[in-house]
């Protein structure tokens, strides 16, 4: 989330990854830092850590 | 008091034996690098990975670079370089920080993982071959591909049960869950592909 909203802000950029600790696949497509596609539909988006 | 003769057949004796310790330990140290030697083609993967890693958060894999530099599929060459890396952490921080399985292992093969780690972990019965492709998305021929490169790596080993025949290495079943076997894959309109931690 960091990068597609600073350094990738402008660009389209697709992602690919896993639930935190399950097997299910994420597929999102962030087009200059808003995501547009977002599977599964109940993916929670967040920034931050810790 | 022994007799001259005597004493020159224990000196030949304790020489051969001598001999032959030092050309054991020889032959046991040049095994693992000889089975580790990297032709040019998988070396320029390294050195692919070496300058990408730490760039934009990247801890990119090895089947990313592979695709990158335009190289041939081979799940054996994939296998040397991963493998590499795997025994020479020192190559770059980003091993040491992140492990060798982030880096090495692909997107199908950390979810096959954690799927007979998760199970392992909760105490469920040991999913099988036809549970872990469905509960991974790919056919049961990939993930038994997937299952004998995770054996290759000395991630699960063979066992006699009834899911799909093998078991998680104990270290492994271990790992802090969030950690464990993650992949984040970043691809951009300019071709560019990584992946980011």
């Amino acid at each position: 989330m960091l990068l597609v909203s600073s350094k990738l802000a402008s660009e389209k950029a697709t992602i690919d990854t896993s639930s935190p600790e399950g097997t299910a696949r994420i597929h999102v497509v962030f087009n200059k830092g808003k995501p547009v596609t977002v599977e599964p539909a109940s993916t929670i988006l967040f920034m931050g850590g810790g | 008091m022994m007799k001259p003769v005597h004493n020159s057949r224990l000196f030949f004796a304790a020489a051969t034996l001598l001999f032959l310790v030092c050309a054991g330990q020889a032959a046991t140290k040049q095994g693992p690098q000889k089975q580790g030697r990297l032709n040019a083609e998988e070396q320029k993967v390294i050195n692919y990975l070496v300058a990408d890693w730490g760039e934009d958060y990247s801890v990119t894999s090895v089947d990313i670079a592979m695709a990158a530099l335009k190289m041939k599929p081979s799940e054996e060459s994939r296998f040397r370089i991963g493998n590499h890396i795997k025994a020479h952490p020192e190559l770059h921080e980003i091993i040491r920080r992140w492990g060798w399985v982030t880096l090495v292992l692909t997107p199908d093969e950390k979810l096959i993982a954690r799927t007979l780690i998760n199970a392992e972990r909760d105490g469920k019965p040991q999913p099988t071959v036809s549970d872990i492709a469905k509960a991974v998305g790919i056919t049961e021929a990939q993930t038994d591909r997937g299952l004998s490169m995770l054996e290759r790596y000395e991630v699960v080993q063979r066992a006699a049960s009834k899911g799909a025949g093998y078991k998680v290495v104990p270290r492994y079943i271990k790992w802090e869950p969030r950690l464990d076997f993650i992949f984040h894959k970043v691809s951009l309109d300019s071709g560019r592909q990584f992946n980011t931690n």
